[in-house]
């Protein structure tokens, strides 16, 4: 009885060794040199930010609204006929990385925020009065979360954002100036160095982002039934009632942003 | 072929009646037309219609490839460990078919470090805090006064409650916001502005048990069907 026992055991192990086992995943950047640290990437991609949500609050929003588009924190909402107000656009964004591969997390706070909910808390309310005071980003490793944060002042840049915010029916602040820091972007990402791939990645998957809640807001006006819809195409909402489409949207934050970001790109290869 | 000692006889018997009957099970209990009688249980409101590999994709491999990989994870000789039968099932496997751009509570927000807390109460983080599977439900979570984890702080300018919110939230009643809101806010009905018009918390609960929708039917986005869901995919 040992012998079949023994007999057993040793075809047991041979089928399961000559097996082999599940191919090990390997992340396609296995084996590449870091070359960027985290903070680097977030300040960069940070950076692409600011010039797309100030691209469409001023040339979207600001002149939209001097032609009678409008626009509106209930945007989502059926008999409401309006694009996303600057704060919707980027959690659009926000939304969009988070639905795809790239772990970037992306999120908007302030301390008098109009939606109770985006109130800072905790640390990230103690770092925001040190943004308040020098306008310079915060960098933290959140051991809970595992995740290294950054946080990023977000100024009134456009008089649509003063404008807004103090008329809010339910803002906290009504007496916001320009060039005032109303909140700060957090930005968040698990690993403490990037690839050149893993950055491109993250830059790509902020751009796919944009694209994304943009391409929502025309899908809206799709479906506008009373209000007038703008000419989407090459022209923009300055020269009358126009939208750019997403391409030229996205070609214009590219030149706008571009620069920078290749420069980093670049020094770094 | 082997000789068997008379007193093995019976175990030996034994034995490879548990071999061809366990085949016999593995071969019959993973057929489609049996997957009821796999389940853990019944499945939630308006799953009923799924098959076990809409949430249960196989895992990578076979299982003695599955084995040897776990055995030389747990050796050392291997840094990571592979799922075992069927990969786990996690958010991403809910969002293929409930993702929708007008959710007002979407998971994603709650990974943000300033709702650290909050999750420590609820973990909003992950769909099955909220909505435990094979429990033949709708909602399974554990109170339904959740609300209070975030929104201590809530004040409504031009307030059309009759009782305002604030005095709501002064008093406790947590389980008040349920009866006109819904979390995710995909319904598409008016919202009462009388206390007495509420939605009664007796509705509420049969609707989280699995019962008629409270907030009535009318939503702006509807989930996948599975056929819906494989087009997707095959797209």
């Amino acid at each position: 009885m040992k012998v079949i026992t023994t007999y057993i055991i040793i075809c047991f192990s041979v089928l399961i060794v000559s097996c082999g086992g599940v191919p090990e995943e390997k992340s396609e950047s296995a084996g590449e040199e870091k070359v960027f640290a985290v903070d680097e990437v977030l300040e960069m991609v940070s950076k692409e930010n600011d010039v797309t949500r100030t691209l469409y609050t001023k040339a979207i929003v600001g002149k939209g609204k001097l032609q009678g588009m409008k626009f509106d924190e209930d945007w989502r909402k059926d008999d409401v006929e309006a694009g996303p107000l600057p704060a919707l656009f980027l959690r659009g964004v926000a939304s969009s990385i988070r639905k795809g591969p790239v772990p970037l997390g992306l999120y908007l706070g302030s301390d008098f925020p109009v939606n109770a909910a985006n109130k800072f808390e905790g640390k990230q309310a103690d770092l925001f009065q040190k943004i308040k005071k020098d306008q310079k980003p915060e960098f933290f490793y959140d051991e809970e979360q595992k995740l290294h944060t950054a946080m990023f002042a977000d100024l009134a840049s456009a008089d649509a954002c003063v404008t807004c915010h103090n008329k809010h029916p339910q803002t906290t602040k009504t007496d916001w100036k320009l060039g005032d820091v109303m909140g700060a972007t957090t930005w968040q990402y698990p690993k403490d160095s990037l690839t050149y791939k893993e950055t491109v990645a993250v830059l790509n998957a902020y751009a796919k982002g944009t694209v994304d809640i943009y391409m929502a807001y025309l899908d809206e006006i799709e479906d506008f039934k009373t209000s007038e819809k703008p000419e989407i195409g090459d022209k923009w909402p300055e020269d009358g009632k126009y939208l750019p489409s997403a391409e030229v949207f996205l070609d214009s934050v590219k030149k706008l942003s571009s620069y920078e970001t290749m420069k980093h790109l670049i020094v770094s290869k | 072929m082997f000789k068997v000692s008379p007193l093995r006889k019976r175990q030996v018997i034994g034995s490879v009646i548990g071999v061809v009957l366990g085949a016999v099970m593995f071969y019959v209990l993973t057929l489609d037309s049996t997957e009821q009688y796999v389940s853990i249980g019944p499945m939630n409101t308006g799953h009923q219609e799924l098959s076990c590999f809409a949430c249960h994709a196989d895992a990578r491999g076979n299982l003695l490839q599955q084995i040897q990989s776990n055995i030389s994870h747990a050796v050392g000789a291997r840094e990571d460990g592979v799922d075992f039968g069927t990969q786990d099932v996690t958010v991403d496997n809910c969002l293929q078919c409930h993702d929708r751009a007008n959710d007002r509570h979407p998971t994603h927000r709650f990974k943000e470090p300033r709702f650290k807390d909050a999750v420590k109460e609820i973990n909003a983080t992950t769909c099955i805090t909220c909505h435990t599977e094979h429990q033949e439900e709708r909602v399974s979570v554990a109170s339904i006064d959740y609300c209070k984890n975030c929104h201590q702080e809530l004040e409504v300018e031009n307030d059309p409650l009759d009782i305002s919110h604030k005095a709501i939230i002064a008093k406790k009643d947590w389980f008040t916001c349920i009866q006109c809101h819904d979390f995710h806010g995909n319904h598409r009905y008016d919202v009462p502005e009388k206390m007495s018009d509420t939605i009664p918390l007796k509705q509420i609960q049969q609707y989280f048990d699995g019962g008629a929708d409270p907030y009535g039917d009318n939503k702006k986005y509807k989930a996948l069907s599975q056929e819906a869901w494989l087009e997707s995919l095959e797209k």
